[in-house]
Formats: structure tokens, C-alpha cells, sequence
């Protein structure tokens, strides 16, 4: 049976990409293309949750498969996992894209659209099956440069190019930085399996586990876009088609995640409490920068882009403090923290899922990402609005849906935190609590300020006044999305224990499964609180539908007329009355001014016979890009020094290319000779 | 059986006694500055005047605009039933928490924000700005706060809370718990727009932040919408008075300890509502820009609690 | 411990978080007047401490050093620094170099680091008063800071006050007062040092109409 599906998965992808291979175009090649990612991702999510619910690992001998290449396939739990983040987000974006892609007909390649969708789709199902460092590597590789090839699909369009750019450098630094981790874990030879390694980590040196942490941080950290290493994020995820965003910042950022699960928890079982901390720090800088950058922008993506930062600074903090816990030996409460990381990676896959497949139905209607252009978009695309809305309120972390509930339990990990014995230690988790509801607080802010610029009011320029519904395949893509930000809110009583038995015998966590679970309610260990979403969803129901019957009952008066706004007098109301994006975070700009820096541009066009009368006010004002200004400059300086030294080797002959290769030839023989 | 009962009367009394509450702070307030001022049940005969009322509607307005009185109605009630007003530990006390307590009252901040942008007026957007920036802020004070209730009591649940309490009295004049009281006051006056932060008297549009969101609304919906606001005031003031000083709170369900509750609580937001009545007497509102600092203390009176609950175990 | 020294743990603890709150509630006021103020409340409370761990600790000599103390930093100071302030003008603390809020978050992480730093004499000490010790040193942090921070002459003063307010509740939580002799001395020097200052802000005010010690780099020119 598991081998079907898999066989099913892999095929689909196949064939999806080999349909795309020979026409991508007009309805039918679309379907084809879609139907196949749609098929292969729904496999792929069957496989992960028939894997996680028998608790059997599935094993392929890879000589049988693949002989001689060194491959090594083994899907576990955790692999499991992952693999249905995958499935969930990469079914509801082939569906998407069906509808989303026809506008790219005649102008960008869907031919290439198509092929590396279906391939992204398939590094991504097999990465988290990898076990060994070698198939590890190519199916990251595999999954970087197909990544690439969508985020370059606009490639006329500004700043795509350099997006690119700085995309294929990051995550190229990052994956030097994993090559050398895994040469280390492995002892230099990267076709052993990650059992093994497992064995071997253990008899590291302390010195070198920790560059394997350092390492292993900085290659997924890049991946996943923890600040510092997020430049690369708000620019590459906003420029690619819409569906791949959603692909992008749902699950490709997630393998980062995965990565440093594996790695820190499964692989080296654990590290000092240090190395926690460090992970928590990384997690709590992320969560609050990120959703700080978030409020500043207005370009739609670009916004939802950086909440991908926060929401990753999320998940780490809850990783963080589970490291920390395990490093205490306090079994139980790591695994809370890992469990609520983890959860909060697929409520995150979900959540940001769907708010970008919004954006990308918002995009398609109005051809703009630029959130001061819209407006109004509540009455001419009504279910995007509701999807977007249920999307906004599970990432502002609100119950009862999803977003709520992992945050709860990020929380409920920090506030097990008394039971550290070194206070010292301790004295993180109360300023992590801190920071972790400062960001809730603005990411709710901001999800105001998204939602309600966007599709409230009145539209504020023609294209959104003419803006039309999205067709029924993306609004089918959204709402599969909206229906599981919906049931992962409803069922930690579900996901919770299923989380603690991936978990289970990762470095040493015990089998959790039935800590957490008590009915309907959630449960935290040592009985330290409880909650329950779904009563409390139903109780909200109920009386959302008592109280109406209630003002029934007692006749209220139910007359109502529409009539114009209230304006204090003035003649009638247009959209340049409406208060402006720019207007909304203005006073969030002006507290966290500190952080932002924001210059400050007024020029005033005086009538020129009297200046009582003006003519034109321009404004401008933009905040200090810190990190690339800081940070990347004088990297980037140091990178062209570099560069503009290796060009004096450079002469364009291709006699003296010949000569250098003879000689580097020559010199690595003569080394290998005496070595 | 007799818990659900309790629970359900509980919340019915909170929604019968929060406009009297607010009514009860004006009054004290006008004889504090030499007003006769209107009686406490003023605001009684003002919500039933809502209600008799025709409801009239933006034309820009959308169905999220009609839907957002009912929802803030909704989640605040829902509130009252978590809440351990008369008696402790209740039987909803396993459905939420302290947490689920603040995250419902956002959910309706945030949809408010979202209906005070709705109709397009200036003013509404203007209000819902401040709002939510306010709300942001308050955020991490309230969560510290949790801490280091929850640190004390060796639980989130507010029935645990008020046991571990009265369990042990020593523990009420405890620095670290009187600093999280002070903490969680100033957030108190913020997160219900009372002054220093928010004038809830004001009806200049420059100054206002609840009342600038809510303009466009009329009839039943505003009429549910200030009854909510009333049962948020009401819901601060008895986690103030029972989660610090939860004295009165009946622990066992008999008649007699359910009417001493039942007074005590009364007492309580009757004490509660002349301090902020005095203090709303005594300040001046605070320019928008200085509430973050406002709020910085806030949170820097909460961390201190925490330490040094935490850190002097 | 026993019924006793539970009561005068709580209380001395309590007391050493006023003290502390004092300090902090400095940071946020703006207006010379209001830092006088803070300081001279804060002041009043450390001398109830002095008197508190005198009753507790049955060290009578503490009295009298609390009835210095308040003559000193209650009455005279106080009544000194308004006097300055008439003669120099009521400047207010507008702009100082990180803002108030920066100013109250960062005075809040001082006092966790004071924690942290204290927590191994705090472990191994068995006074009741051992509560009070880390808000002492958290006190010190934030006199220096405020000497850091602000731009004005006279709430550099105050925040100097303050600091020695902080060393003088180590010392009297710490050892329950060092001797009178000595105590005496300090207080002394305190005396000594406010005066100098004094004489420092009425130069500066003469040379710049201003008590802004930022215009102090207009000397190298």
C-alpha cells in the first residue's frame, strides 16, 4: 500500500512535469500539468499520514532502486511529517495554479513553469526521505535551483533578476556551510547512512559538535530565512508566480526547519543548553524583526514575505526552548517544545498557504501588489475576501483557529520554563514570553492593516473599482487551504498526539502521545493548564447564533437603512479621504523609531503669487534597510575586492584557461602522491 | 450540574451589572469634580434606547461591518463564562485559560479595527490605527503578567490561580505580586480606553481612539457594541480584584458562600471603579506618543514581578 | 527561618522594590521638578529601611543614621537642588540621548542582569534581607544610567544621587550598616561631592546659558 502511493507520488510528478516537457499550454496541457502535482501531492500527504498513524518507518532499498548511485531512501516519522506539509500546501497550489497560470500564457514560459513545479514538488517529497548526507545534498541542490528557475519566471519584470541573484547566493552559502557540516558528522565520507552517523555524532569531540551546530545553523538558518540571513526572502518570494510563492514560503522555507530537526535532535541527540539558547535568541530576533519590517511594507507580498520571517521565528522559539528543556533532561517539556514548533510548521504551511494564493487572486485581478491601490475588494471578490479573512485571523494567532493554538503552546513551553534549575537559564523564557506577544500584538495590527486596506471600504484606484472574482480552481485552491487553517485549529486533540509519536525516540524523547491528550481538551504536562479550541469554537457559535435570537425574542427594533458615512459635514466621500496604509502603521513607525530610522522628505509647491495657496505637498518617507546596509555592505564590498582580483587571472584566452587547468591538474597529483 | 448552572448565572449577572459599573465610574467621577452628574442607571435606559432604535449603514459598508457587533458581543460573553467571578474552580475552568481569556478579548479588538475601517471614513481608520498600536503594545505586559501568575500558581487556569492564592495569603503582598497588580492595572486602563490613554468622554475626533472606531455604528449594533465594552471593563476590574485578591471567592457551592461571593465581587468593582474614577479625576489624557512609555512601564513593572518571583525561589 | 525574619524578609524586600521603582519611575518623567520629586520620595523609603533593619536587626545605632540620612537626602538636597534649578532656569529633560521607552526597557534588563550577577552571594547568604540585595545593585545600574543618558547637568546630578542611594541600601541591607563612623564619611563625601557639582552646573550655565551638557564639545574648539 505505501509502496503504491509512493510509486503514485513520484510518477504523478513525473508525468506532470513530462506533460508540462511537451505542451504546458492552452486548458488541457494546464490540467495536465496541474492534475499531476494535485495527484502526486495527495499521494504524497496520504503517504505521510498512513506513515505517522501505523508507526512504522518505511524503508526502500536504494541498490534495488538506484543501483550504484549511493542513493538511500527511508521515510520515519518525522520524514512523515514533513512529507504532509508538502502534500497539503503542493495540492492546494497545483489546483491554484490551474486557473493562476493562464494569464501567463503567451508571455512567460509555462513550459518551464510547469516542469520545475512538478519538480520543486518532487525534491521536496524525497528531501525528507533522504538518509544519507549524499542523497541529503543533491535533493537540496535539486530543490535550491528548481526554486530558483520559478522565482525567475516574471523575469522581465523589475527586481526579479536581482531577486534571483540574491536568492541562488544565500542559499548557495548555505549549502557550502551543510556540505562541510555533514562531511564532518560523517567523518568525510557522505554516503553513510544517517544511522551511523547517529552512532558517530555521539563520539564527536565537543569542539567539533559545536561547529556542526554553528554549521548546521547557518546552512538551514539561511534556507529558512532567520534574521540576518532573510534578505534574500521578501525579495525572491513576492517576485515568483503567486501558487510558487505560497510553495515557497509554506514549505520550502520549512526544509530549513526540517533540516535542523534532523540534524540537532535526530542526528546529534541533542547539544548544551547553550545551543538552544542560541536557537531561541535567533527565533525570538526573527519573530519580532520580522513582523516589525512586516508593518512597514505595502506591497502585499513583500508583506506577507516578512510575517514568513516572524512566523519561522516563531517555530524556532518553540525549537529553541525544547533544546533547552532536553539539554535539562526535562524530556517531557522538550517534547512540548518541539511540538509546538512543529505545529506551528504546518499551521504556518497552512495559513501562509493560503494568504499568498490570496494575494496571488488579489494580484490577478488587479494586476498590483501595492496595497495604497486597493480597496473596496470585500464586494467584488467576496470568497477571496473570506479566505483571505479566516487566513488573517489564524496568522494573527486568534482562536479558535490555528494560529491560536500553537502559539498557545509555544507559550505553554516558555512558561514551563520555572522548571529549569539554573535561573540564569531560566531568565530567557520570561523575555522570550515577552517578545513572543509583542509580535502576536503587531502581527494582529498588521493582519488589520492587510486585510482592511486591501478589501474594506473604498476601492482606491480603477483597477480595483473593475476587479473581478478569481476562477473556481484557485478559489478551490484557497479554500482547501482555509477548511485546514479551520481543522488544525479544532483538532490538537488529533495533531498533538500524533506530533508526540513522530517525536517519540528522537534523541532520546520519550512517546508523548498520551501526555497531551484528555478528550477534547489539550492538555499541558504536569497538568500545568489546559484549553480547549473546539468547545470553545462551539461555544462561540452558539452564541453567535444565541444572541440574535435572543434580540428576537425581546423585539428589538430590526429596521435598518443605508446611508453615507458620517464626514463632519463635508460635501461626499471619496478614497482619498480613506485612511492610507502608510496612515495605519504611522504610529507604530513612530514607536519603534529607534529600529526604523525613517527618513523624512517634505517639499511643498507654493502658488507662486502667494504661498497661502499650494499647489503640490510631496512626502516621502522610507526607513533605513539596516541589514543590508550594515551587515551585506561590506560584505558585498569585500566580495568584489575578491572578485576584482581573481579577474586579473582572467585574460580570455583559451590557451591560458588550458594552461591553468594542466597546472591545477599537475599540482593536485602530485599531492595526492605524497599524501 | 449545579457548576453549569453557576456558570450560566454568573455570566447573566455579569451582563446585567457591567453597564451599571460603567454608569457607577461616570457618577463617581462628575460628584469627584463638583458634577451632580447623571445616576448610574443612566446607561440602562441609553442601551434600551439603542435598541428601540433604526440601525443605519454606511454605504460602503460590508457584510464584515454587520457581523462584528454580534462576533465583539459574542467573545466578550464568552469571556464572562471563563472568568472566575463568584466562585472557583468552575467547570469551564478546562476549556481556557488566562491566555485564551486575552486572545478572545483581541479577537474582538481585532475585528472592531477591521469594521472601524469598513465604511472608508478617515476617522474610522484613525481609531482603529490607535487601537490596534495600543493593543500591540499592551500585548507583552499582559503575557509577563500570566508568568508570573502562572509561576506562583503552577498553572494558566484562572481557577488555579485564585486556589493557589487563597491557599496561600503570604504570597499576596509578595513584591512580585504587587508589582504584576500595578502592571496589570495600567494595562487595564489601555486595553478599556480609560484615561491617561484613552478619553472615554471624548467625542473630539482628534483625541478619540475606542469611540472614533466605533462612529459609524447606530442602533442595536452600537447598543451591543457598548454593552461589550462594559463587560470588558467589567471582566479587567474581577481579574484584577480575584486574581490578586481573590478574598470572597466562593469555593464551595453553597448559598451562603455564593452570596458572600456575590457581595465581595460587588465591593470589589465598586473599590476598583472609585480608584479609576479618582485617578481619571486626578489625570490629564497623555499625548498618543507618550502612551508607549506609559506601556514601557508597564512591561517594566511586570518583568520586575516576574523576576522576582522567578529568580528568588 | 522563623515567623519573625519571614515578615522582615517580606518587608525588606518590598521596600527595596520601592526604592527601585523610584529609580525607575525617574527614567520616565521628563521635568527637573519631577526627578527632584522621585528622588526625594525614594530617599524618604530608604530611610524607613534604615530604620526597618534596625528594628529587625536590633542595631539601634541605625536610627540615628536614618535621621542623617533623612536631613540630608530628604530635606537638604532636595531643597538645594530647587534652589538650583530657580537660579538656572527649569530646563526639562526633552531629548535625551535613548529615548524613555528604550530608556524603561533597558533599565528592566539592568535590573535582570543585577540578578544574575548577585545570585551567588544571593545563594549562599542566609540574611533575611538577601530579597533586597539584587535591587540594590540593580539600583546602581540604573544611577549610572541616568548619568549616561541624560543631556542636562542637574538630572546627571540626580542620577548620581541615585546611585549613591543604591550603594548606601547595599550597604544597609548587605551588612546592616557599616559603622556610624564611616557611614558618616560617606554621607560626608556625598555632601562634598553635590556641592562640587553644584559649583560645576553654575559654571556651566554661566558659560553657555545652558545646563545641556552636550555643549560641553564646544570647549575643544
Amino acid at each position: 500500500m505505501m509502496l503504491i502511493l509512493f510509486l503514485v507520488m513520484i510518477s504523478a510528478y513525473l508525468l506532470g512535469a513530462f506533460a508540462a516537457l511537451l505542451s504546458g499550454r492552452g486548458a488541457v496541457g494546464r490540467g495536465l500539468v496541474s492534475a499531476g502535482a494535485a495527484v502526486g501531492s495527495a499521494a504524497g500527504l496520504a503517504l505521510g499520514v498512513l506513515v505517522i498513524a501505523s508507526g512504522f518507518p518505511l524503508t526502500f532499498t536504494s541498490a534495488r532502486l538506484l543501483p550504484l548511485t549511493g542513493v538511500a531512501l527511508r521515510l520515519d516519522g518525522l520524514g512523515a511529517f514533513f512529507l504532509v506539509v508538502v502534500g497539503l500546501v503542493g495540492c492546494a497550489a497545483a489546483i491554484y495554479a490551474f486557473g493562476y497560470s493562464a494569464q501567463y500564457a503567451g508571455r512567460y514560459s509555462l513550459r518551464l513553469l510547469g516542469v520545475m513545479f512538478n519538480l520543486l514538488l518532487l525534491a521536496l517529497s524525497l528531501q525528507v526521505m533522504a538518509d544519507n548526507a549524499l542523497t541529503f545534498l543533491v535533493l537540496w541542490e535539486a530543490m535550491s535551483l528548481t526554486a530558483y528557475w520559478l522565482v525567475l519566471t516574471e523575469h522581465d519584470q523589475r527586481g526579479t533578476v536581482r531577486a534571483g541573484v540574491w536568492y541562488l547566493a544565500m542559499t548557495h552559502a548555505g549549502f557550502a556551510a551543510l556540505i562541510a557540516m555533514f562531511l564532518l558528522l560523517s567523518g568525510a565520507e557522505l554516503t553513510t547512512s544517517f544511522a551511523s552517523m547517529r552512532a558517530g555524532a555521539a563520539l564527536l569531540s565537543p569542539g567539533s559538535r559545536n561547529v556542526v551546530f554553528l554549521l548546521a545553523l547557518f546552512g538551514f538558518g539561511a534556507k529558512s530565512g532567520i534574521i540576518p540571513l532573510h534578505v534574500w526572502l521578501p525579495m525572491a518570494h513576492p517576485v515568483a508566480p503567486s501558487h510558487v510563492s505560497a510553495l515557497l514560503s509554506g514549505v520550502v522555507i520549512k526544509m530549513g526547519i526540517y533540516g535542523l530537526v534532523r540534524v540537532l535532535l535526530d542526528l546529534m541527540g541533542g547539544g548544551p543548553a547553550w545551543w538552544g539558547g542560541v536557537v531561541l535568541g535567533v527565533g525570538a530576533v526573527s519573530a519580532l524583526l520580522g513582523v516589525l519590517y512586516a508593518l512597514m511594507e505595502h506591497d502585499l507580498k513583500r508583506l506577507l514575505a516578512y510575517h514568513s520571517v516572524e512566523n519561522i521565528g516563531i517555530i524556532l522559539i518553540g525549537i529553541g526552548a525544547g533544546l533547552i528543556f532536553h539539554s535539562y533532561g526535562l524530556m517531557t517539556l522538550a517534547a512540548l517544545g518541539f511540538i509546538s514548533g512543529l505545529y506551528h510548521t504546518i499551521n504556518h504551511a497552512s495559513f501562509k498557504g493560503l494568504l499568498f494564493l490570496g494575494a496571488g487572486s488579489v494580484l490577478h485581478a488587479t494586476g498590483t501588489r501595492n496595497m495604497e491601490e486597493m480597496g473596496g475588494l470585500i464586494k467584488r471578490m467576496p470568497w477571496t475576501a473570506l479566505f483571505f479573512l479566516v487566513g488573517s485571523v489564524a496568522i494573527s494567532a486568534l482562536p479558535p483557529l490555528n494560529g491560536f493554538v500553537s502559539e498557545w503552546l509555544v507559550f505553554q513551553s516558555l512558561l514551563g520554563g520555572s522548571n529549569i534549575p539554573t535561573p540564569e537559564v531560566a531568565v530567557v523564557m520570561p523575555i522570550a514570553v515577552g517578545i513572543l506577544a509583542l509580535t502576536s500584538g503587531l502581527a494582529a495590527a498588521c493582519f488589520v492593516k492587510a486585510f482592511g486596506i486591501t478589501f474594506l471600504a473604498i476601492p482606491r484606484s480603477r483597477e480595483a473599482e473593475h476587479a473581478h472574482e478569481s476562477p473556481p480552481s484557485m478559489l478551490a485552491g484557497m479554500a482547501l487551504l482555509a477548511i485546514a487553517c479551520v481543522a488544525l485549529g479544532l483538532a490538537p486533540f488529533v495533531v498533538v498526539p500524533a506530533l508526540g509519536r513522530v517525536l517519540a525516540g528522537l534523541g532520546g524523547l520519550p512517546d508523548t502521545h498520551a501526555v497531551f491528550s484528555l478528550n477534547l481538551s489539550l492538555v499541558a504536562p504536569n497538568n500545568f493548564a489546559s484549553m480547549s479550541p473546539t468547545l470553545v469554537a462551539l461555544g462561540l457559535l452558539f452564541l453567535l447564533g444565541l444572541v440574535p435570537l435572543v434580540m428576537l425574542i425581546f423585539r428589538v427594533n430590526r429596521r435598518w437603512r443605508v446611508s453615507d458615512s458620517w464626514g463632519c459635514g463635508r460635501a461626499g466621500q471619496t478614497s482619498r479621504m480613506e485612511y492610507t496604509a502608510t496612515a495605519f502603521a504611522e504610529p507604530l513607525r513612530r514607536v519603534f523609531a529607534e529600529l526604523y530610522r525613517p527618513t523624512k522628505e517634505l517639499s511643498i509647491d507654493f502658488h507662486p503669487d502667494s504661498k497661502y495657496f499650494v499647489q503640490s505637498i510631496e512626502y516621502r518617507s522610507e526607513i533605513t534597510p539596516w541589514f543590508e546596509k550594515v551587515l551585506y555592505g561590506p560584505l558585498l564590498w569585500f566580495i568584489r575586492f575578491v572578485a576584482s582580483l581573481v579577474r586579473r587571472l582572467q585574460s580570455g584566452s583559451v590557451h591560458i584557461y588550458l594552461f591553468y587547468i594542466f597546472v591545477v591538474l599537475l599540482i593536485l597529483l602530485l599531492i595526492a602522491r605524497w599524501s | 450540574m449545579t457548576g453549569y448552572l453557576l456558570e450560566i448565572s454568573q455570566a447573566l449577572m455579569a451582563l446585567a451589572l457591567a453597564p451599571g459599573l460603567v454608569g457607577f465610574v461616570r457618577w463617581w467621577k462628575a460628584r469627584l469634580q463638583g458634577r451632580r452628574g447623571a445616576p448610574p442607571w443612566l446607561v440602562y435606559y441609553d442601551l434600551r434606547k439603542l435598541f428601540g432604535k433604526e440601525v443605519v449603514i454606511s454605504k460602503n459598508a460590508s457584510w464584515l461591518f454587520r457581523f462584528t457587533p454580534y462576533l465583539v458581543f459574542s467573545s466578550t460573553l464568552a469571556v464572562t463564562l471563563l472568568v472566575p467571578l463568584i466562585a472557583a474552580p468552575l467547570p469551564f475552568d478546562r476549556v481556557g485559560d488566562l491566555l485564551l481569556v486575552v486572545y478572545l478579548l483581541l479577537l474582538g479588538t481585532f475585528f472592531l479595527a477591521l469594521a472601524g475601517l469598513d465604511p472608508g471614513t478617515a476617522f474610522g481608520g484613525m481609531g482603529a490605527s490607535r487601537e490596534m498600536t495600543i493593543a500591540a503594545i499592551a500585548e507583552p505586559t499582559i503575557a509577563l503578567s500570566i508568568f508570573g501568575l502562572a509561576v506562583g500558581a503552577g498553572s494558566t487556569n484562572l481557577g488555579r490561580i485564585v486556589a493557589q492564592t487563597l491557599a496561600h495569603p503570604g504570597a499576596a503582598i509578595s513584591p512580585g505580586h504587587l508589582l504584576g497588580f500595578a502592571a496589570l492595572f495600567i494595562v487595564m486602563l489601555a486595553e478599556t480606553g480609560r484615561l491617561p490613554v484613552d478619553n472615554p468622554s471624548t467625542h473630539l475626533e482628534l483625541t478619540m481612539i475606542h469611540e472614533a472606531m466605533t462612529l459609524e455604528y447606530s442602533g442595536r449594533y452600537l447598543a451591543l457594541i457598548e454593552w461589550a465594552a462594559a463587560l470588558r471593563l467589567l471582566i479587567f476590574f474581577s481579574l484584577l480584584a480575584n486574581m490578586f485578591a481573590p478574598w470572597g471567592v466562593a469555593t464551595t457551592l453553597t448559598p451562603v458562600a455564593v452570596s458572600v461571593a456575590v457581595i465581595a465581587l460587588i465591593a470589589k468593582l465598586g473599590a476598583l471603579g472609585l480608584v479609576v474614577a479618582l485617578l481619571e479625576t486626578r489625570l490629564a489624557k497623555l499625548r498618543l506618543f507618550r502612551v508607549p512609555e506609559l506601556l514601557a512601564v508597564s512591561f517594566v513593572l511586570a518583568l520586575l514581578a516576574v523576576t522576582s518571583s522567578f529568580l528568588l525561589r | 527561618m522563623n515567623e519573625h525574619d519571614a515578615v522582615f524578609a517580606q518587608l525588606a524586600t518590598l521596600g527595596a522594590s520601592l526604592v527601585l521603582l523610584f529609580g525607575i519611575a525617574l527614567l520616565w518623567r521628563r521635568s527637573l521638578r519631577a526627578y527632584t520629586k522621585a528622588f526625594q520620595w525614594q530617599s524618604l523609603v530608604l530611610s524607613g529601611m534604615f530604620v526597618l533593619v534596625g528594628y529587625f536587626g536590633h542595631d539601634p545605632q541605625l536610627y540615628l543614621m536614618a535621621v542623617f540620612f533623612f536631613v540630608l537626602k530628604v530635606l537638604v538636597i532636595p531643597w538645594y537642588l530647587a534652589r538650583l534649578q530657580r537660579q538656572v532656569g527649569g530646563e526639562r529633560e526633552s531629548q535625551p540621548y535613548v529615548n524613555i521607552a528604550t530608556s524603561l526597557i533597558t533599565s528592566g534588563v539592568l535590573v535582570l542582569l543585577a540578578y544574575i550577577i548577585t545570585r551567588p552571594v544571593v545563594r549562599v547568604s542566609a540574611l533575611p534581607t538577601r530579597g533586597g540585595l539584587p535591587l540594590a545593585v540593580g539600583l546602581i545600574f540604573v544611577g549610572l544610567f541616568v548619568t549616561i543618558t541624560r543631556r542636562k547637568a542637574l538630572t546627571q546630578v540626580v542620577g548620581f544621587l541615585v546611585l549613591e542611594n543604591g550603594i548606601a541600601m547595599l550597604a544597609v541591607l548587605g551588612t546592616y550598616g557599616i559603622p556610624l563612623i564611616i557611614e558618616l564619611g560617606v554621607f560626608l563625601d556625598v555632601l562634598m561631592g553635590f556641592l562640587v557639582m553644584q559649583v560645576f552646573v553654575y559654571h556651566i550655565h554661566g558659560t553657555f546659558e545652558s545646563i545641556d551638557v552636550d555643549q560641553l564639545d564646544q570647549l575643544k574648539h
